[in-house]
């Protein structure tokens, strides 16, 4: 700081690095199961991997702000045995769950935020607290795993559209471009702003309460969405939480780069980290190894998800490549 | 000065917080194209007031005209949207973003599509860096990687862009080494009709730029009248409701140059610092003075282990020490006195007694347990050193005001025992009662044989109290001012830097005694 | 001197809102256990009471460890897994018989506290955070148990576990005046310690507590390794009381070991709280825990109602910071805000 402006230009993005590790853990998959590049293979991955991306996009967007949502998996729990319950019982039950999905999680995000926000709760307690009514909803809805997914959403959701794309990875692309365009709107820029410093924020004019509001909402309805996945993929309701899956949603938005302090990280890179965490998983299970191990698998893994994502938060800000978008004329370096 | 009728107009606002007063039934008024200075200690209400103009804080009575409407913003936007714009002292940037969309938060320009295109921002950004003389700055630079002079000035132009009719400016010069930039612009509003008002602790600034003046003590206005004509005598009397010159002790030189010194410092470099060397003799006070975010901050966290050092070597009378963190520090016998009260210094969930007591706790254990008859004596013996009345032991530290908290955090220092104290701006809030207070402590201490640090964004107390002092800027010692050397006016003049812009440091025509307070 | 002065200033605890909620929350186990009677008079017999009691011993001594995690400002969601590893492993080892006993016991506990290390390690050192840090240690634990023992689950315990749990003395059951004894000494451990006192410190402020020298580490790892303790000895107990251990019995507990923590006014942020108070929630919990199966309602109610508590819990105490102590308001977050400041507030 004593040494004048000096034009740092924009870091890597930690996702970069996320990417990176992707393709290494695909490569290796690949090199296990060559039928994985086929369309089949793909369709198949993203099929796996859609319900902890939507997830772990949603709590991204909370992270960000600096607040911690643990809701996620009582809200899939909850919209999952919806599906499954309500898809069947009425002609158009795929959409009308679909929009119920949305508006449940919309529900639990609002609560949520209301709570955090106005309330002033703090949000790791108050988030567990919803996550467990929302599990006792699920087990009221439906007591034990079962009830039934409609046939169109299990087939039609989880096929190929026009016959080359996965239904999947249209989702997970209208994710992506839907944070790219979000990123540049005000409220993109705010919740940065509001993660990274919030009393500056404030002092800036942006309403911090409205803004964390809005992100607990919107990550409830992605909530939502991935249970609704979620259904389409096993073809029943599930209202039991698994606590492995927390960790998975978490680990997948640390090894994608979001910074669990705030302000830093976005959605591409959890997206990213939710399939490096399925292909792992993927090529676990072809490898043959035994179920047991898969839970202190995820332990570890989540320990080392959060290690990597620090190194590759440090390794963005240290090497900065200097690409400036815009050159000053009067810029002169001290 | 326009005489016509009042752009601002405040009538008997009101704020208290619990059992204390922030602004008792405080009217002033403001008129176009005028400059009024807003003057007070720490703790007198001026950052209320601030924050009650800006929309942060909602008065509990008191009524607010501005441009002949009733002004009740509800947050900074309606500030904005009436005509009243801020420039805060802690500045309200974002680090990780742009300098461009920091200049636009939180309303940047959207297209069509309701985005934001990063490439005209920054165009428009540039247009507005020229527009008011900001060099060296790139729009696309992100604010955390600004040096704070940069930083305070692109606050003070946010808040100009909106070509207010009412500018707050909040200590506008704090961190800025050159401040014509900013009378030339103010001279530019004044004549446009932009009513200012000019919080600061620069008597030489109020001279320069305010025909008029309002000072706030214990949250009721003292003064509120021209400033022509006034001394600096009469000013600080007003502030601090008794007469400068018995502020400070005597100071009688207790130095001790027979035995080596107790903090000797060589060669140290860290984040922020290039290369300090010096001494801190046994009875001395050694000053340090520096505009913000000179290194000074860093300095300090690097002697007490709280950064890492990356070289350089310190020894603690006479022998090499490394300090690798607080506990090996005070192990050595270096203590800190930390910079941010709130966050580094109290531990407000705890009464003020346990506050003092926590680093010796163990001295008033027996196996463990705590004694309640121990850990009393310890904490009245450091109450009475700092003089502070027991009755403000029992409570919640969170309930004491910043002078006894402070008290309170040195007292804590003194029972560990130290060689040498260091202070980073002990002063800093804390009112005039309990600076002088703390002053007589630390010249206590360092007749006692002890040694002190002692950095201060007040120059009189590093005049008045040091024995000699250092001058930091952009990491590096630039100049040690003995005692015969000593004044504001030298040390304001060497911590602005002789390097850096083309034009004068120091403001020309300023021949009166004592400037900045 | 005045008189103020003459008032322990150590026992900041004593006249302090902790206690007054701690008390309310007993007032309200006591006011719910009526309602109750009221309303089913078969409910309420003095052996019900005693019953209540005795079950209260598992979240009593589980929900101390959870205490002094959450005064660091951490949490512990390991705690269900090492109840379980410890019922067991007792179990295991035992087999049946008190032979064992002897080193199976120091063996078993030895093992919880190793968990209880390991989560402090990473939360300590490698700056994990705790939330994520102990489910994932819990998590991957559950494996090894679930390895380790292939899943088949009923073992008996050894009989002197079951007749520690069962016996009385001097008509009142031995868990009772466990739970007694629990308290004073867990009480006195966490508020009259100088460990207690820097644990108290670290909560509050860990910048104020870095720059004064505490062992911040060290405290760190020795508060985790005792909530497994805490949590292992809670595990053997509830193999003794119900003579025998499965791979799941410590779930249950886990979150109401938080919401006793929380419900009996401890900050969630750290800094606050009596032991005291997680005892009162501890036994307000275990008395609704017995309406609730003696109301018969499913699971999915339960889960309701103990999500409810928590989020009600933490509202009241949001509220009741603000009602009690006005002066004293703590805030949330890294810095002040603008305007929310209780006192003369700095230029």
């Amino acid at each position: 700081m004593s040494q004048g402006t000096r034009e740092k230009g924009r870091p890597i993005p930690s996702s970069a690095f996320a990417a990176l590790l992707y393709v290494i853990m695909f490569v290796i998959y690949l090199l296990n199961s060559p039928s994985a590049i086929t369309l089949a293979g793909i369709t198949d991955l993203l099929n796996n991997t859609i319900v902890l991306a939507l997830a772990s996009a949603g709590l991204t967007l909370v992270i960000l702000t600096a607040e911690l949502d643990l809701s996620s998996v009582g809200v899939i729990a909850v919209t999952n045995v919806i599906v499954a319950t309500v898809s069947t019982k009425f002609p158009g039950g795929a959409f009308i769950s679909l929009v119920l999905v949305c508006l449940v999680g919309l529900l639990v995000g609002l609560i949520n935020g209301w709570l955090v926000t106005f309330l002033g709760l703090q949000s790791l307690a108050c988030t567990l607290g919803t996550m467990i009514v929302c599990q006792g909803i699920a087990l009221l809805i439906l007591e034990a795993p079962g009830g039934e997914v409609a046939a169109f959403i299990m087939n039609r959701l989880t096929d190929t559209l026009f016959g080359f794309m996965p239904v999947a990875g249209l989702i997970l692309l209208l994710v992506i471009t839907g944070w790219l365009l979000f990123r540049r709107t005000r409220l993109g820029i705010a919740i940065y702003a509001v993660g990274t410093d919030a009393v500056a924020a404030r002092l800036t004019g942006l309403n911090v309460k409205r803004t964390k509001w809005i992100v607990f909402s919107l990550a409830g309805m992605a909530y939502g969405l991935a249970g609704y996945m979620l259904g389409a993929q096993t073809g029943t309701g599930d209202p039991r939480i698994s606590n492995s899956f927390l960790l998975y949603v978490f680990a997948a938005v640390a090894i994608g780069g979001t910074s669990l302090g705030g302000g830093r990280g976005g959605v591409i890179g959890s997206v990213v980290g939710a399939g490096i965490l399925t292909v792992m998983q993927k090529l676990l299970f072809a490898v043959g190894v035994a179920e047991f191990y898969t839970n202190i698998f995820n332990g570890v893994i989540m320990v080392v998800a959060i290690l990597f994502g620090n190194l590759s938060a440090i390794l963005s800000l240290r090497q900065r490549v200097i690409t400036p978008r815009y050159r000053d004329r009067q810029f002169v370096p001290h | 000065m326009d005489s016509s009728a009042p752009i601002l107009q405040a009538t008997n606002l009101q704020k208290r917080y619990g059992a204390t007063t922030a602004l008792d039934e405080v009217s002033f008024s403001l008129c176009p194209g005028e400059v009024c200075g807003l003057l007070g200690e720490n703790g007198a209400g001026k950052s209320t007031l601030v924050k009650i103009l800006s929309g942060i804080v909602i008065p509990d009575a008191g009524e607010i005209i501005l441009d002949r409407q009733t002004y009740r913003p509800r947050d900074i936007l309606d500030a904005k949207a009436a005509g009243l714009s801020t420039a805060f002292q802690e500045l309200s940037l974002i680090p990780t973003l742009s300098v461009a969309v920091n200049l636009f938060l939180p309303k940047p320009k959207v297209n069509a599509l309701r985005l934001v295109s990063m490439r005209s921002l920054e165009e428009e950004a540039s247009a507005i860096l020229n527009q008011y003389g900001i060099t060296g700055v790139s729009p696309s630079a992100l604010i955390g990687d600004l040096p704070l002079a940069a930083r305070q000035r692109i606050e003070i132009v946010r808040a100009m862009l909106r070509k207010p009719r009412v500018l707050l400016l909040d200590e506008p010069t704090a961190a800025l080494s050159e401040r014509e930039w900013l009378f030339g612009l103010i001279d530019v509003l004044i004549a446009r009709g932009t009513s200012i008002l000019y919080v600061t602790h620069r008597l030489d600034e109020v001279r320069r730029l305010c025909k008029r003046c309002v000072i706030l003590r214990n949250g009721k206005k003292v003064l509120d009248a021209s400033t022509v004509g006034m001394t600096d005598e009469d000013v600080f009397s007003k502030m601090a409701g008794r007469s400068v010159v018995e502020s400070y002790p005597v100071r009688e030189s207790s130095v001790n140059d027979s035995a080596p010194p107790v903090l000797d410092v060589r060669h140290l470099s860290a984040a922020r610092v290039n290369e300090i060397s010096f001494a801190v003799r046994r009875g001395e006070v050694l000053g340090v003075a520096a505009l913000e975010g000179q290194g000074q901050s860093a300095l300090f966290k690097a002697l007490v282990g709280l950064a890492p050092l990356k070289q350089g070597h310190l020894a603690v009378d006479g022998k090499r020490v490394v300090i690798r963190s607080p506990r090996a520090a005070r192990a050595a016998g270096l203590v800190l006195v930390p910079e941010e009260r709130k966050s580094e210094g109290i531990f407000n969930d705890l009464s003020t007694a346990a506050n003092i007591s926590i680093p010796i706790i163990n001295r008033a254990a027996s196996f463990d347990f705590i004694r309640g008859k121990r850990e009393r004596r310890l904490v009245e013996r450091g109450a009475a050193l700092v003089d502070l009345h027991s009755r403000y032991l029992p409570p919640n530290i969170d309930a004491l005001s910043g002078g006894n908290q402070q008290k309170a955090i040195l007292a804590r220092s003194l029972l560990t025992e130290p060689k040498c104290l260091l202070l980073f701006d002990p002063t800093r809030g804390v009112d005039v009662g309990t600076k002088h207070n703390i002053y007589r402590v630390i010249r206590s201490f360092v007749r006692e044989g002890g040694a002190a640090l002692f950095y201060s964004t007040e120059l009189d107390e590093l005049v008045h109290l040091c024995d000699r002092c250092i001058v930091i800027y952009r990491g590096t010692i630039v100049a040690e001012v003995s005692e015969k050397e000593l004044s504001p006016q030298v040390l304001l003049s060497l911590a602005a830097g002789h390097v850096s812009d083309a034009s004068q440091s120091l403001i020309p025509g300023n021949s009166t005694n004592g400037t900045s307070i | 001197m005045n008189d103020t002065g003459t008032r322990s200033l150590v026992s900041f605890a004593t006249l302090k809102p902790e206690t007054l909620t701690a008390l309310l929350v007993l007032l309200a186990a006591t006011l719910m256990m009526l309602v109750m009677k009221v309303l089913n008079p078969a409910f309420g017999s003095v052996q019900q009471i005693a019953a209540i009691l005795t079950t209260s011993i598992f979240l009593v001594v589980a929900s101390y460890g959870q205490g002094l995690v959450i005064l660091l400002g951490g949490i512990d969601l390991s705690i269900g897994v090492v109840m379980s590893i410890a019922g067991m492993m007792i179990a295991g080892l035992t087999n049946g018989s008190n032979e064992a006993l002897t080193w199976a016991l120091p063996v078993t506990l030895a093992s919880c506290v190793a968990i209880g290390l390991l989560n402090g390690l990473g939360v300590a050192f490698l700056k994990i955070p705790p939330f994520i840090m102990t489910l994932a240690v819990g998590t991957a634990f559950f494996g090894v148990a679930l390895g380790v023992t292939a899943g088949s689950s009923q073992r008996t315990v050894a009989p002197a576990l079951q007749v520690l749990m069962s016996a009385r003395i001097g008509g009142i059951p031995i868990p009772t005046v466990l739970i007694g004894c629990f308290l004073v000494a867990g009480s006195l451990l966490q508020s009259h310690t100088t460990e207690g006192r820097k644990l108290y410190a670290i909560g509050s402020s860990m910048a104020a507590a870095r720059v004064v020298g505490l062992p911040i580490e060290a405290l760190t790892i020795a508060a985790y390794g005792v909530s497994g303790l805490c949590a292992g000895i809670s595990g053997l107990l509830l193999a003794g009381y119900s003579s025998s251990a499965t791979l799941d019995m410590g779930d249950p507990f886990l979150m109401p070991t938080i919401a006793a923590v929380v419900i009996g006014g401890a900050c969630v942020t750290g800094g606050r709280g009596l032991y005291f108070g997680t005892f009162a929630g501890a036994i307000f919990l275990s008395a609704l825990s017995t309406i609730i199966t003696v109301l018969s309602l499913s699971q999915g109610w339960r889960n309701i109602i103990q999500g409810g508590i928590i989020i009600i819990a933490l509202i009241v105490q949001s509220k009741q910071w603000y009602l009690l102590s006005i002066v004293n308001r703590r805030l949330p977050g890294k810095r002040s805000l603008y305007g929310v400041l209780p006192q003369n507030s700095e230029s």
